[in-house]
């Protein structure tokens, strides 16, 4: 999908009621009348994301919100109020923000940090990413965890080429709805020119996007115009304040979409009740009692026969929640499986097109050890093949055979054994991983499935195949061919293949008799 | 769904799923309690009987329902804590049918390292962290889970769910994994731990809604009576027994108080309460004015105090 032109225009907002902020409300020491409204269950999260840099007044921006429109503590307030003055005798909003120490005393932010505020209507928690070009990694490790971004650029500034970096990071990990806040409009003489300008060349830009939704609005951090506040100073801005467009987004989790993906992260098990569940969290779409699911990879169905929590038993199951499903035949699911329905399964695939973010400061090596962890599963990679590096100021690729920190690649993935995977597009949790360095541990990339096939990526006849016969003889003699060993079964199998892999040699472990590829 | 609980949110949020935030955060915590039961050999619950133990001990019992936990809970006995806080524990470990550890550093205890006498950093660097990491190593436990929070404080806003620990138990800020969306990397290097934090995007503020939603046990101290206190350097403390003793100036009052947070009790500060139910004291603490660490004395100690005994090795 992308931008909807009119999403630009202020007439976006239809509602102009003055929203209720928690600040507001009486100081509460009286006894309670009613609870559920002194502790409500707010009806919804969203996690945003803050981008820009220092310059820009990123944190002051995010320490004006907090300020201006939630329930921050005393505290918090005295700190800012002892604080040093800025800007003509404005707390410096931006201590409300900060960090670890070695950052403080640096002046700049290298870390994210999770902030977490409730207006009268929802949780709001804002992740700060730093701007910097050699934080891409960070940004996008932090922009993978939100609902929403929030761009932040200078006015005198407009939009430069650090905002379509942004931009671009935003839509590879898969944020789909993006603020421009365009601020220190006070430096422009609030000037609608100046901010019709750069709202055309945000529309532009977002255009080259998936976005969903993408919003300019014109701002001043440290006076609080626009951000909590209408502002005075822009009588011809008639679009949402940056608190209420926040206030009116869909929440976190309400907006389920595509097919039904359920990745089994552990069996549950209850002697006294004959019960076996399997454990897990609808990735994606939804599921009743009584329907036929498939785990792709071993292409066995069953029926739903029971959704149960410790809550009681659900009728039904949707994206987001952590349950755990009985089905009506045993068919030996275990952690790693994805189960969906028999019409939309997930592929069961052998080799992959991906984008990856390098998060690792050790650049790629194209005889490492390397693991892929997807939803619940870890397969070993047999092959991790460079192919280009993505400018992210152009979004023009450069092959290349290298890739170290901070880069973005365009990458192949043959897989040791084939994993149930989706394309990032269709179901974003299945279809997503982390590149995991075998020796160390480490999480090396984190990157997006453009396209999983069930075919081997070539036929290579020097790739050495690990049979069941050969694991079974000695090396894992002591499991025997059961069920519940299964999940030591493959992992030993995948250790072996490490090694093998590290000696130089390609491997592909053979999988479960059942299993057909 | 939880909406039978929630009607008021059923009715406002006219959209087609309506999920309080509540439930949101409950089926996070349950999802990285599996993952990390499923990555990683063998797992502990530290459980330190407070509050957020209290909801963290919850969150795991739904997340293995009808199953019993498949990890022990471990206690780090300083020999400090309030009476009701060990009778409250003993009282959970037999209702929840728990695998419960209690570890004190007995060394430290022998030399005779109290609260009352030594510097709070020192204190708790040997009855709290030397004894964790010492119960760690003891039991060969390779993940521990702890409820911490990342709204607790400045350095723990950039904590991970999965936060490792290099040999010796330290943490190095730089050597943290980045997560990215749900995917959860437990893949442990050549000596490696991990603390896992299913708790890491509750506030103060969630722990308390979720004990008075799910009607959860916690412990008496939590809510307002007439307890024995003194006053000494601005801060109300509780006289739990005759090892605190009263300096010249000093009088021990009863006076009616509670506390938002429990720890070793002279570090732990009480505030003046009438709240006594569990409603008012939701009630209260939704409103109150102050973050709850002002409440306890060790993270005043230096600027950045908590950085620094995390990377000594402090939970």
């Amino acid at each position: 999908m992308s931008a909807h032109p009119n999403a630009l225009q202020d007439a976006k907002v239809k509602k102009s009621k003055t929203l209720k902020v928690v600040s507001d409300q009486a100081a509460p020491s009286s006894p309670p009348a009613d609870l559920s409204r002194i502790a409500p269950e707010l009806s919804g999260m969203l996690r945003i994301l803050t981008c820009g840099s220092v310059d820009d007044g990123k944190s002051t921006l995010i320490g004006r919100l907090l300020w201006d429109a939630t329930d921050l503590y005393d505290d918090q307030r005295e700190t800012l109020a002892r604080g040093k003055k800025v800007d003509g005798g404005n707390p410096d909003f931006s201590l409300l923000m900060d960090g670890l120490v070695a950052e403080r005393e640096q002046g700049i932010t290298i870390d994210i940090a999770w902030r977490y505020f409730d207006t009268a209507h929802r949780r709001f928690v804002v992740i700060d990413s730093p701007g910097h070009e050699q934080y891409t990694r960070n940004m996008a490790s932090g922009a993978s965890h939100a609902d929403v971004a929030i761009l932040l650029i200078d006015a005198r500034h407009g939009i430069k080429k650090q905002t379509r970096r942004h931009a671009a990071i935003l839509d590879l990990v898969g944020v789909k709805r993006v603020i421009l806040a365009v601020n220190k409009m006070d430096l422009v003489g609030w000037s609608e020119d100046s901010f019709r300008k750069i709202e055309a060349d945000f529309q532009t830009l977002s255009w080259r996007f998936g976005f969903w939704e993408a919003i300019a609005i014109p701002a001043a951090a440290v006076s609080g115009d626009n951000v909590a506040r209408a502002s005075e100073n822009m009588p011809w801005y008639k679009g949402p304040t940056l608190l209420q467009h926040l206030e009116e987004l869909p929440s976190r989790g309400t907006e389920p979409k595509g097919p039904f993906r359920f990745p089994v992260q552990t069996v549950l098990r209850d002697s006294r009740n004959d019960f076996r569940g399997l454990a897990g969290t609808v990735s994606a779409g939804s599921v009743r009692v009584g329907e036929t699911v498939v785990d792709a990879l071993s292409k066995r169905s069953a029926k739903i026969l029971r959704i149960a929590t410790m809550d009681g038993d659900f009728e039904q199951a949707s994206q987001g929640q952590a349950v755990a499903i009985q089905l009506d035949t045993d068919i030996d699911v275990a952690r790693g499986a994805v189960l969906s329905k028999a019409d939309a399964r997930p592929v069961v695939a052998r080799s992959l097109e991906t984008r990856m973010v390098w998060l690792s400061e050790t650049p790629y090596d194209p005889r490492g050890s390397y693991l892929l962890r997807t939803a619940t599963d870890l397969t070993p990679v047999s092959n991790l093949k460079i192919r280009a590096l993505l400018d992210l100021e152009t979004l023009a690729t450069t092959p290349s055979a290298e890739c170290g920190a901070n880069d973005i690649a365009i990458a192949d993935i043959a897989l040791g054994r084939p994993a149930a995977i989706d394309t990032f597009g269709e179901a974003p949790e299945t279809g997503s991983f982390m590149l995991v360095d075998a020796i160390t541990g480490a999480s090396i990339a984190g990157g997006v499935v453009t396209e999983a096939k069930a075919q081997a990526a070539e036929a290579d006849e020097n790739t050495f195949v690990l049979t069941r016969a050969m694991l079974e003889r000695g090396l894992n003699a002591d499991l025997g061919d059961r069920p519940e060993t299964e999940a030591e079964f493959r992992r030993r199998a995948n250790e072996v293949a490490l090694i093998l892999r590290a000696a130089g040699i390609n491997v592909e472990i053979e999988s479960a008799p059942d299993y057909s590829i | 769904m939880r909406a039978a609980q929630s009607p008021e949110i059923e009715r406002d949020a006219g959209m087609t799923q309506p999920i309080s935030h509540l439930d949101l955060l409950e089926a996070e915590s349950i999802h990285i309690f599996r993952e990390a039961a499923a990555q990683f050999r063998k797992p502990v619950l530290l459980y330190s009987i407070g509050k957020d133990s209290t909801v963290l001990l919850h969150l795991a019992r739904k997340a293995f329902w009808p199953g019993k936990l498949p990890f022990p809970t471990l206690h780090i006995d300083t020999g400090w804590k309030f009476r009701d806080m060990i009778a409250f524990r003993d009282k959970t470990a037999r209702d929840f049918d728990l695998d419960l550890i209690v570890h004190t550093n007995e060394d430290g205890a022998a030399k005779g390292i109290n609260p009352i006498d030594y510097a709070p950093s020192v204190y708790t660097d040997v009855m709290k962290t030397v004894p964790l990491k010492q119960a760690l190593d003891k039991y060969g436990f390779d993940a521990a889970f702890g409820g911490a929070r990342r709204d607790e404080e400045a350095s723990r806003a950039k904590e991970r769910v999965f936060s490792f620990r290099a040999e010796g138990h330290r943490w190095d800020p730089r050597r943290q994994r980045p997560e990215m969306w749900r995917l959860l990397n437990g893949r442990l290097g050549a000596g490696e731990t991990v603390r896992v934090f299913p708790l890491s995007n509750w506030t103060e503020r969630d722990v308390w809604r979720y004990i008075l939603r799910e009607k959860l046990d916690v412990v008496p101290l939590y809510f307002a009576k007439e307890r024995p206190t003194i006053i000494r350097n601005g801060q109300l403390l509780m006289r739990d027994d005759d090892r605190l003793a009263v300096k010249p100036g000093e009088a021990i009052v009863n006076r009616r108080v509670r506390f938002r947070t429990l720890g070793c009790y002279p570090l732990t500060a009480a505030v003046e309460s009438d709240a006594d139910t569990i409603e008012s004291v939701v009630a209260e603490t939704l409103g109150a004015r102050t973050s709850e660490r002002q409440g306890r004395l060790i993270d005043h100690d230096q600027a950045g105090a908590m950085e620094k005994k995390k990377q000594e090795g402090y939970f």
